[in-house]
């Protein structure tokens, strides 16, 4: 599969989030009609959920951690199947890695880099998979994949120019205890 | 398994592999930098993050603090050479610089491993004001830490050592070769000997009569405005003698002369063509070594 393939398939998983009228950054399909995106994407508790193909859903926020930056949407027939997610261990530092977002409002944006570090930044820190590639506001809450399209973290934050995004694991545990 | 998810192991095995002769070296307050076990017991790292010349310390791969001695600095190639007792830690494994071109896939490595990836974007000298031998400009981002640390082919092989401090706005790496020329010196003399004439030169115009008089097509060349006394260009040269070649090569800039100072060439003889008093003629003169404080 080549760049533009992955791409494709991340589109097809990555929706963008608006409220009160305004694009507010991304999200993504992580299982049938339920989204996962950061929670200072969605303060509101009712968002418009845009597919790629530019079919809108009503979306309501179940479950928010502000503190893991974690929020969970149901959007009743969204009509989407859910993202693949990568194994854990298989992620290493040098691996290439891809991101799909809405920065600065263009819509299915891609971005290529490879993974800067993994782990905390100050010892009993919490754990993130450190990003050398360039992301920008709209792309919080959206993928960051490995090359086959595997999903394996949520980006949530940039620092300089280091991307950050939470470990498929963390998310993992903040789904299943939301449920 | 398909060609990206290949390349993607590819980085992540260069990053493994090559990581295993990354320390931390802590040599200046709070930002530790990064450092490359070049040889057995030597460790190179970028010559502005050592600001301490005493109490240095390093970090193996594995997390284990060792002390280390400071064997001398290349201020002008931004180096440092460190002495270090790390008998088990891998050395790296030198790729052939000389075959790096601009648009090669390259890695640059931090101590934990951390990384960034990129290509190189240009190859020569006049990035950086200080540099007398060709520079690899990259096209990826040195992180906080980063500097001193190895530059990495797509073959898993260092090939050269990055840093942030030659330029204020470009990524600057030295080439392996370099860098392996500057480790002998330090370790043989402590110190990088410096080539020397003791002339201070400016460009300038060479005049229209004086082109037609001596049959000249260059339109710029070096007039002499300070000889050194003592220094080897005292032996030939008198302020006011215009420098049009050296060695049969015209020259207009004295970054040019500077790099004709390379540390190889102390000791041989050069021949300067200049005009002095409307004749041309050549002058003899012998590349000395730079003084370690100025006359």
């Amino acid at each position: 599969m080549d760049l533009a393939g992955v791409a494709a398939d991340l589109r097809r998983v990555t929706v963008e989030l608006a409220a009160a009228g305004h694009a507010v950054g991304s999200g993504v399909v992580w299982a049938p009609d339920w989204v996962v995106t950061n929670a200072h994407v969605a303060p509101h508790a009712h968002l418009i959920v845009r597919r790629a193909d530019g079919a809108e859903a009503h979306g309501h926020v179940v479950a928010r951690d502000r503190h893991a930056d974690l929020a969970l949407l149901q959007v009743p027939g969204l009509g989407l199947s859910a993202a693949t997610l990568a194994p854990a261990d298989e992620l290493r530092v040098g691996s290439l890695v891809v991101a799909v977002g809405h920065p600065f409002g263009v819509r299915g944006a891609l971005t290529t880099g490879i993974v800067h570090a993994m782990g905390s930044f100050v010892p009993g820190g919490r754990s993130w998979i450190q990003g050398d590639l360039r992301l920008a506001p709209g792309n919080s809450g959206g993928p960051l994949a490995d090359v086959r399209g595997r999903v394996v973290g949520i980006n949530a934050m940039i620092v300089g120019t280091l991307a950050l995004a939470i470990p498929v694991s963390d998310v993992t545990r903040f789904v299943r205890d939301a449920g | 398994m398909d060609r990206l998810h290949a390349l993607s192991d590819e980085l992540a095995a260069a990053v493994q592999q090559a990581g295993r002769a990354v320390l931390a070296v802590h040599a200046r307050p709070r930002l530790p930098s990064t450092g490359v076990h070049w040889r057995p017991g030597l460790v190179v790292t970028a010559n502005h993050t050592v600001r301490a010349d005493e109490g240095l310390t390093v970090t193996r791969p594995d997390g284990r603090s060792v002390p280390a001695t400071l064997v001398g600095r290349d201020p002008v190639r931004d180096l440092a050479v460190l002495r270090v007792d790390v008998a088990d830690v891998a050395v790296a494994e030198l790729g052939d610089s000389d075959a790096v071109r601009v648009g090669h896939m390259v890695l640059a490595l931090g101590a934990g491993p951390r990384a960034s990836w990129g290509v190189i974007s240009a190859i020569g000298a006049a990035h950086a004001r200080s540099a007398d031998v060709d520079l690899f400009s990259l096209d990826l981002t040195l992180y906080a830490g980063f500097s001193g640390g190895p530059l990495v082919d797509a073959q898993r092989h260092v090939v050269g050592i990055n840093t942030s401090g030659m330029s204020r706005q470009m990524q600057l790496a030295v080439p392996a070769s370099v860098v392996s020329r500057t480790v002998d010196a330090l370790v043989s003399h402590g110190r990088m000997p410096q080539g020397y004439l003791g002339v201070g030169t400016q460009t300038v115009r060479v005049p229209a009569a004086m082109r037609e008089q001596l049959h000249l097509d260059q339109a710029l060349a070096l007039i002499v405005v300070d000889v050194q006394a003592g220094s080897p260009a005292a032996a030939g040269l008198l302020i006011g003698d215009v420098i049009l070649a050296l060695d049969g090569h015209a020259i207009a800039d004295p970054v040019d002369l500077r790099r004709l100072l390379r540390p190889e060439r102390i000791g041989q003889r050069i021949t300067a063509r200049v005009v002095r008093g409307g004749q041309a003629r050549d002058v003899e003169l012998t590349i000395g070594e730079r003084p370690a404080r100025p006359r």
